[in-house]
């Protein structure tokens, strides 16, 4: 390898290929591993990451945990442990290269991990400690895989290739490429034309380091023909770790995918998410991103829709302190007759940072396109930042396309119009607020869904303090 | 013993020309008071200082609110102590459910009160009581605050409002306006079933039609900023007969 960029080097250094994988597999890690080490971290410099301040992530190595070396014993018992599904003790012994991590394990013995953040309502649950599963659901209905990706790498391989993609070794996506390289595990969730789940599938994602240490996590959601499926992911977790997860969608000709992201995070992490999708004809895709955590956080949505597609991508994001977030979405309307719907909506507090990226190409023969994005930002504080930068990118004549942003304080008229009305200052402020983003969360159809989201805006409105009451001393705090 | 005393209060836009230069005016518990006025005469600017809205200087004068110093108080602080303001135009707010603000509002003055806060259950009893009091439709209740509402709607929607919140002091900022015949009537028949010998009410309008509706005991005329008549309610007449300008002119 020729020109590795200096902060790659302990990220290549922490590779070990693992003998027990098999050889495809290998080969891919390795060729991602090559194009991360010549690509380097993204510079500001790129339109892409113009927005994204990168130097809490460059600031430190991130050892992955757990180490993709555990050697060849460990490997099998970790694949025995996924496969039995409910008990995968083995899989998180320390091993010698995460030892920090190892140590911070927090639920041993405790009570059933991930119950406090969970949905609340059956679900076909899967929950992760450091990136690694710890159980799994045992009553699929036919039609359906859902495993880790590391029992799908041994069991079904046709499936697990599927979570990879081409463009891990172009190096246009660095973080892609480097999760390629180290990801110990994940999810697969396959269904055979037709199939339906009669629940959400609920990923949970539990972190816990004392040390700089990164996870990566590799998924893929495939849907065939006419199948349907909600899927939830919740992160969360305790330390200043990196969370770098991929994930792979491929939903087929009139499937219909719901996939939610819930990021809340420990606010000293760094969350990294890409999801790729791509859409055949008449598919529909629904994602929405609810963003509450971490330090620094990128949410990378990109869609290629076929013909006839629709998709939505919408979030709402609310950060306070330092909190900086990038919602990065990029569709492609490579076919006639497509849809798009973007809404977003921003709250910021104290010095938050947020940044919207939202490219549609529409490419010359996909006529008949339908394409519509809005962002809208609350700025509660003079401090608080949005960068918004819409981009729609027209080849073919016959399209509808349109985007919005605005930016602004809350509505000084209703503020005035509630407290008349008797409700306090800084209850008003929340009800405004919790009003503000709720147009956005309304996308969600699934009901409960709908309401475990809300019920975390609450939470997070709960440890609001409006300007009014918040003392002058009390600006400096993290 | 007075409600409300407002002595000689002067007050401007903030940074501004001064609109309210010297008003008196007391109101006693059991009084309809009417405030007439021509465009510009300061009629709402008065409502906007009683009520505590933002963008106001007070330059001079006070005004006593049983007993308080109601401009050293909040927005929310007035509306608890039983002070309402029906708006010339009400807010419409997005994304927040009518009930839900309603039962938010109402159980911001209980806890004020220390009464105890309504549940789910009592509170839409009284929405029940409320809505057959004043004999009006419930088609309003469901939606977003003003969202989408006609003028008419709107102005209905504050009177059902002032019957949740059962204020001391009512006033009702060119309620009258934009409405056609019927919204008036309803409008009319709404601050009619809620005067009683412990309340009292201030309503601002440009028109003297409102008062054929709701009869004041009290008439001023408001020009440039002052109150240059007062009487009784055979003064509105006065006023339809000769306009604004015979009045302006003794100020």
């Amino acid at each position: 390898m020729s020109a590795i960029k200096t902060e790659a080097a302990p990220y290549l250094d922490a590779f070990r290929a693992n003998a027990s994988e098999p050889a495809w597999l290998v080969d891919h890690r390795r060729a991602a591993l090559t194009a991360f080490g010549e690509r380097g971290f993204p510079s500001r410099r790129e339109e892409a990451w113009r927005f994204t301040n990168l130097r809490p992530l460059t600031a430190h190595a991130f050892a992955p945990i757990p180490s993709p070396s555990i050697g060849e014993g460990r490997n099998a018992e970790r694949q025995r442990g996924i496969s039995g599904g409910g008990d995968a003790g083995g899989a998180i012994t320390p091993t010698r290269s995460q030892p920090s991590a190892a140590r911070a394990l927090p639920h041993q013995g405790g009570g059933k991990l991930g119950a406090e953040i969970d949905l609340g309502v059956p679900t076909y649950r899967l929950v992760f400690l450091n990136g690694i599963l710890q159980s799994g659901p045992t009553d699929l209905p036919k039609g359906a895989w859902l495993a880790s990706t590391a029992r799908t790498i041994a069991e079904r391989p046709d499936l697990a290739k599927q979570a990879l993609d081409p463009s891990d070794l172009a190096g246009g996506q660095p973080f892609a490429s480097l999760n390629a390289a180290l990801f110990a595990d994940g999810f697969v969730l396959a269904l055979e034309p037709g199939a339906t789940l009669d629940r959400p599938v609920e990923i949970i994602h539990i972190a816990e380091a004392v040390s700089a240490a990164s996870i990566h996590s590799r998924n893929a959601i495939l849907l065939s023909a006419g199948a349907k499926a909600t899927v939830i992911e919740t992160y969360s977790g305790k330390g200043a770790y990196w969370t770098n997860a991929v994930t792979e969608v491929a939903v087929g000709a009139g499937a219909a995918l719901v996939h939610i992201q819930l990021q809340d995070e420990d606010r000293r992490a760094i969350h990294l998410a890409m999801a790729r999708a791509k859409l055949a004809k008449g598919a529909s895709y629904r994602n929405f991103g609810l963003t509450l955590g971490a330090n620094l956080s990128r949410r990378d949505v990109q869609i290629a829709l076929g013909e006839g597609a629709s998709c939505a991508v919408n979030g709402a994001y609310l950060l306070r302190g330092e909190q900086d977030t990038t919602n990065a979405i990029f569709i492609d309307h490579a076919a006639p007759g497509a849809t798009t719907r973007e809404l977003f909506k921003g709250v910021l507090d104290e010095r938050a940072h947020g940044a919207f990226l939202g490219t549609i190409a529409v490419r010359q023969d996909a006529q008949k396109t339908d394409a519509q994005q809005t962002s809208r930002t609350l700025l509660l504080s003079d401090r608080a930042a949005i960068d918004t930068k819409p981009e729609l990118d027209i080849l073919a004549d016959d399209v509808k396309c349109s985007h919005g942003a605005a930016v602004g304080d809350l509505d000084k008229d209703m503020l005035f119009y509630l407290r008349a009305r008797g409700i306090g200052a800084d209850e008003a402020r929340r009800l405004l607020i919790e009003a503000f983003v709720l147009d956005a969360i309304e996308t969600v159809e699934d009901m409960r869904i709908r309401e475990h989201l809300s019920s975390r805006v609450r939470r997070w409105l709960g440890s609001f303090e409006t300007h009014a009451s918040r003392a002058p001393q009390d600006e400096g705090r993290a | 013993m007075s409600l409300l005393n407002i002595d000689n209060l002067h007050a401007s836009v903030e940074g501004g020309r001064e609109i309210l230069k010297g008003i008196s005016l007391e109101v006693k518990a059991g009084e309809v008071h009417a405030i007439m006025g021509p465009n510009g005469s300061g009629k709402s600017t008065l409502a906007g200082v009683l009520a505590g809205r933002e963008g106001y200087t007070v330059s001079q004068g006070s005004v006593t609110y049983d007993g308080r110093d109601l401009l050293a108080m909040s927005p929310e602080d007035r509306a608890r102590a039983g002070i309402f303001l029906a708006f010339q135009y009400p807010v419409e707010i997005p994304g927040v459910n009518n009930m839900y603000f309603l039962r938010m509002a109402l159980n911001a003055l209980h806890r004020a009160r220390g009464e105890p806060e309504l549940d789910a259950g009592q509170f839409l009893k009284t929405v029940r009581a409320k809505l057959k009091f004043l004999e009006i439709e419930d088609d309003l209740l469901q939606r977003a605050v003003n969202v989408g509402f006609s003028g008419g709607e709107k102005k209905r929607n504050e009177i059902f409002q002032m019957a949740m919140l059962e204020p001391r002091l009512a006033i009702l900022d060119e309620t009258d306006s934009g409405l056609d015949i019927d919204a008036l009537r309803l409008v009319a028949n709404g601050i009619n079933r809620l005067r009683a010998p412990d309340r009292a009410a201030i309503m601002i309008t440009h028109y003297q039609r409102l008062l054929d509706y709701v009869e004041p005991d009290f008439v001023h005329v408001l020009s440039e900023g002052r109150i240059v008549r007062s009487g009784d309610k055979s003064l509105a007449a006065e006023l339809e007969k000769y306009g604004y300008a015979a009045f302006g002119d003794a100020a």
